[in-house]
């Protein structure tokens, strides 16, 4: 047995600590309506539910809502894409202040072809406004293009691609179907 | 604690220094060889693309992580911009055991006898430090032939009549095209072209107690989950940890060459697996960092001696940064052509490689690579659309149809195009990091054209009903990980960094054997050459060493 | 005087504590382990959807610690990592795609065995039982074949390391052995290799037998109890969402039975790349029994033969040939009546060399 069983001290009171903590701090989260994002907001995970059905939006196959894209985003964004935490939440700010600004509407209240409207302006960059400028517009819609296409094609390990069905509607095997190659035995072959 | 003197230390455990490090350590000098990284297994991000060598958009699944490193990259209007790992600007070359051997394509080439002889065969070029190698393809011959048996590549020669002449043919026999090739293969005939299989460093049959290939989708890019692809970290290495001489230290980094009061070379400072800082001394050091992180050792290895980094008294380490300007063509055929069968490029025409009206040497074409899902949203024709139904609609329609035919262009040096030290940000470790600059030779887009003209040829003679060119050689630095060319091998110390067996001139304990050394990077991808070149820079030390020279 | 007066007054004090604190920590434990999942266990978001699925599954009659135990029965380390996964909370690291260590799978297969005994001593009778040592360090397999990764992915598919963790040396002239020695006896193949504990459906119940309905027609079928584990992704899918198998034989399309559950078997018992019939570890049958599933021949868990070749083909019939006395095993590669691509001529070419008289209309 390499793992150890014994229980010192130290590990004691170590348990008896995290049990303690633990007791009190279950008791808190289960008092509380949890989000089921890690660093979205209720409200940016609608936006961003729009943003990505746009990107790569349902016909006869299911679009990029709802293979996960916005949750592939959300856990990259607590994740690998930290780095692009404030950009997210500035750039989803600014489209729904210039949405609502302009037409008192948000982003995903409008109908499926006035947001690609809005969108082909965006990746245009002809976006008016302060919070687009130097080209902002387009580095953004960019980023939200590319994480779409990451989160739908990309492996489902990483929370988008749900049920492998960017592999499905490519005819692509998944998992593979690949044996090994099979030599004869050394027994065998004399 | 002291480390024990060794006979050698070989910096990077990739392409060039693995094979270093066993040709000295099979001769019998102690050798430690230092590895930034870890050993890589296929375990560690297996078939994901997002973390593939070829896609690093979460991170790079062989190193370096994004946590500690970066690089400073000088924007074609001056400004700089910080860049990590995963970013393509980096120009990353993978931090592992066997680095980029353990995740690469695996094409196995030998440059041609011009590729040697680049001035001689084209003249100057206005802005170009075009030369000639010091050593000539006959000099390289012999260690080609051993990289081609020790690691182990399978291909028939026969069938290429422009490849360079050679004593013995492949030790395994070429690999099967699959249905896309197939295609190609009869074009190419029919254009009176002289297609071939692609030699590849990658089992065809079991060889050297390893499997034969199983044919992965994943292959370019991503481990090997049967070992059947043939890198420095399944062959020499083991061997040379085996020789009881040679002792592998990973996740150590080394920051700096030690010099004495005398001006001599006596080892290294690295960082060990704790991230102390340690030295280990030597009779000898041999550098194979890769083209980028070689130039950085030597750039930040300032002393008394060498006031602007050692074999850099006349700036010319970190010069001539080449990598290779990839350039072809799509097709989309009515049919499917794609049938699963990896890894995928199989064939190659050769008969661009050289003497081509109006251009400076040219480059090998191929069928390419297997482009995974998300590599393929990016596969489109111009005024295609870039998201939407379209968008979606073509990748459900014709991933399956689209076939490519696409090559490395040799690329014309630049001695702006260079590897410096960053004078500001520092790694983790406080070591200066490295800072790109330059652009691609303007000549360049024109070779490219020229490629991508008779790719797209090809594919349309191949069935291809739409086609469309995708040139290469745009602005931008060259480096990625076919990078070479910042330690060029010379006979002229003015205008070279080390001799022709890889030796930093005027400094008699100093080798460097990998990519630096290239003088021009081929049409065609290097590893082979660097393979040999560590046979070759090994070879002649563990030669001089066996006949008593000390280097002193 | 003084000090024993302190010494007694700590002492009481310490021993208070003790008794208060034990009393309220077998409270909470007691609670803990007879609450609702939502209370307790599920309360920590990270296994909420592993609670929300039991509770849709046909174990859902079944408590969490009846499979899962208690932080004490699977000793000390569960009590730890527990611990750990409180401390991820508090420092908001979030832990995604939580899943059981190989230890504990073993642990709760354990468990499995208790219900489900005919399956366990089928599976244990069949070659899918096989343990680490026997996958491992067959000497004939390792001088011939390299151990590499992808073992890993039908064999130990959940153990947690990479073979170079598992066995050494990786080569073809050993001796091999295991790093830990502990692994030697542990199934490499367990229950979960191809069942999801968690998956959808209802308890069995009796039926209505006012409604023959609900006795007869309504029977589901076993395909939804099948799933294949993949290493890979660390997922396990329903075999309906597994590929299904294109074979050839040369340029002829050999046809594959559509049996979801065969889709299953073809991952590991899979054809080379080009998924030629015969090549690998296919196992598909052409031939006469070209079109049947596994299924059709083999027991689940066990995979024993369901019949003997004499159900089908009796030796009373017309044809005199007695199938029992053939060799029809595939295991032998020259066995002349290899079951898995026997063909019909393969036993009745002395029928068809006799003149049969033809009867037109």
């Amino acid at each position: 047995m390499d793992k150890p069983t014994k229980l010192t001290r130290r590990r004691f009171i170590a348990l008896s600590v995290l049990s303690a903590g633990g007791t009190c701090l279950l008791s808190r989260c289960a008092n509380q309506a949890l989000s089921p994002w890690r660093f979205i907001t209720v409200g940016e995970s609608n936006l961003l539910d729009a943003l990505v059905e746009q990107i790569i939006p349902t016909d006869d196959w299911p679009g990029g809502r709802d293979a996960g894209v916005t949750n592939f985003i959300d856990r990259q964004l607590a994740g690998a894409y930290s780095r692009y935490q404030e950009t997210y939440r500035k750039g989803l700010l600014a489209i729904q202040e210039t949405c609502t600004a302009k037409f008192h509407k948000r982003f995903e209240e409008f109908s499926f072809e006035e947001q690609t409207q809005f969108l082909k302006i965006m990746e245009g960059g002809k976006m008016e406004g302060r919070q687009w400028g130097d080209g902002f517009d387009r580095y953004f819609f960019r980023l939200i293009r590319d994480h779409s296409m990451q989160g739908f094609y990309g492996s489902p390990r990483h929370g988008g691609n749900k049920d492998n069905i960017s592999y499905k509607m490519m005819k692509l095997d998944y998992p593979v179907i690949i044996g090994q190659n099979r030599y004869i035995l050394k027994s065998d072959g004399k | 604690m002291v480390n024990k003197h060794v006979n050698a230390i070989v910096v990077g455990a990739g392409a060039g220094g693995g094979i270093v490090a066993k040709e000295l350590s099979v001769a019998g000098l102690s050798v430690v060889l230092f590895e930034r990284g870890g050993w890589a297994t296929y375990d560690d991000s297996d078939t994901d693309e997002l973390r593939s060598q070829r896609t690093t958009v979460l991170g790079n699944g062989y190193g370096p992580d994004d946590l500690h490193y970066k690089r400073v990259v000088v924007n074609n209007d001056g400004t700089t911009t910080t860049v990590l790992p995963s970013e393509g600007s980096y120009n990353n070359i993978a931090a592992c055991v066997g680095s980029g051997t353990v995740s690469y394509g695996a094409m196995a080439w030998r440059f041609m006898q011009e590729d040697f002889k680049l001035k001689t065969t084209y003249g100057s070029i206005e802005g170009s430090t075009l030369e000639d190698w010091p050593l000539t393809y006959e000099d390289l011959e012999s260690c080609y032939e051993k990289a081609e048996w020790e690691i182990g590549v399978a291909g028939d020669a026969t069938q290429n009549p422009f490849g360079a002449p050679r004593k013995k043919p492949y030790p395994m026999p070429p690999f099967s095209h699959n249905r896309e090739a197939k295609l190609m293969v009869d074009a190419a005939k029919r254009l009176g072209y002289h297609p071939f299989p692609i030699p590849m460093l990658r089992n065809s049959i079991p060889y050297h107690g390893r499997p034969a290939c199983i044919r992965m989708r994943t292959c370019c890019g991503f481990a090997c989950p049967v070992n059947a692809k043939c890198g420095t970290h399944n062959t020499v290495i083991p061997i040379a940890i085996g020789s009881g001489n040679c002792e592998l230290r990973i996740n150590s980094v080394v920051s700096e060459i030690l010099v004495n009061d005398q001006g001599k070379i006596t080892g290294v400072t690295y960082f060990d697996e704790k991230n102390n800082k340690q030295n280990q001394t030597a009779d000898l050091v041999v550098i194979s960092a890769s083209a980028t992180e070689t130039a950085r050792l030597l750039l930040n290895s300032k002393s008394k001696f060498f006031p602007k980094g050692i074999g850099n008294e006349n700036d010319w380490v970190g010069r001539n940064l080449q990598g290779h300007a990839y350039t072809g063509a799509y097709g989309i055929f009515e049919e499917e052509v794609y049938d699963d069968f990896g890894p995928g490029a199989s064939v190659a025409i050769s008969d661009f490689n050289h003497h081509n009206p109006g251009i400076m040497g040219g480059g090998v074409l191929c069928n390419e690579f297997i482009r995974m899902p998300y590599l393929f949203t990016g596969v489109r024709p111009p005024g295609a659309a870039r998201w939407g139904k379209e968008h979606k609609t073509f990748q459900r329609l014709n991933f399956k149809r689209v076939a490519q035919a696409v090559g490395p262009y040799q690329e014309i040096p630049k001695f702006e195009s260079r590897v410096e030290v960053d004078p500001t940000v520092k790694d983790f470790r406080g070591i200066p990091v490295v800072r790109l600059s330059g652009t691609r030779h303007e000549k360049d887009i024109e070779g490219c054209r020229f490629m991508s003209e008779k790719a797209e040829l090809w594919l349309k003679e191949a069935g291809a009903v739409h086609t469309w060119q995708s040139v290469g050689g745009g602005k931008g630095i060259s480096g990625g990980q076919h990078q070479a060319g910042t330690c060029r091998m010379g006979n002229d110390p003015k205008t070279s960094v080390t001799d022709k067996y890889g030796r930093i001139h005027a400094v008699p304990n100093l080798f460097v054997a990998d990519g630096s050394l290239n003088v021009s990077n081929g049409g065609f991808n290097p590893v082979l050459t660097i393979m040999a070149l560590g046979f070759r820079v090994g070879g002649y030390i563990a030669g001089e060493w066996l006949k008593g020279n000390r280097f002193k | 005087m003084i000090m024993t007066r302190i010494s007694k007054f700590t002492l009481l004090t310490i021993s208070a504590i003790l008794i208060v604190g034990t009393v309220a920590f077998s409270s909470f434990y007691n609670y803990w382990n007879t609450a609702s999942p939502d209370k307790t266990c599920s309360s920590c978001h990270e296994i909420g959807q592993s609670v929300t699925s039991q509770a849709k599954s046909v174990h859902r009659n079944l408590k969490c610690k009846e499979c899962h135990g208690t932080a004490w029965s699977n000793g000390l380390h569960s009590f730890e990592e527990k611990g750990m996964m409180v401390v991820n909370h508090l420092k908001n690291k979030r832990s995604e795609n939580i899943k059981m260590s190989d230890e504990q799978l073993l642990e709760v297969l354990n468990n499995c065995r208790r219900c489900h005994t005919t399956e366990y001593a089928m599976w244990t009778s069949g070659g899918h039982s096989v343990d680490y040592q026997h996958i491992f360090l067959n000497l004939k397999h390792n001088s011939t074949e390299q151990i590499n990764f992808d073992c890993l992915r039908c064999h130990g598919m959940f153990y947690q390391g990479t073979v170079r963790d598992l066995v050494e040396p990786l080569n073809i002239k050993g001796p091999w052995k295991l790093k830990d020695g502990k692994l030697a006896a542990l199934p490499a193949i367990p229950c979960m290799a191809c069942h999801q504990i968690h998956q959808d459906g209802t308890p069995q119940t009796r039926p209505d037998y006012s409604n023959p309905k609900t006795t007869f027609y309504l029977r589901g079928s076993a395909v939804s109890k099948v799933y294949f584990y993949d290493r890979h992704e660390k997922t396990e899918y329903p075999v309906a969402d597994l590929p299904r198998l294109n074979l050839c034989e040369g340029e002829r399309k050999v046809k594959v039975s559509d049996d979801p559950i065969m889709r299953n078997c073809i991952q590991c018992h899979a054809p080379n790349a080009q998924h030629q019939a015969g090549t690998g570890d296919d196992k598909t049958p052409r031939g006469v029994h070209e079109g049947l599933s596994c299924m059709a021949c083999h027991l689940p868990h066990s995979n024993n033969s369901r019949n003997s070749c004499v159900s089908c083909h009796p030796a009373i019939s017309n044809c005199n040939i007695d199938v029992t006395k053939m060799n029809t095993s595939y295991a032998d590669s020259k066995s002349p009546n290899n079951i898995h691509i026997v063909s019909c001529n393969d036993c009745h070419k002395v029928i068809k060399q006799r003149k049969v008289p033809t009867i037109r209309n």
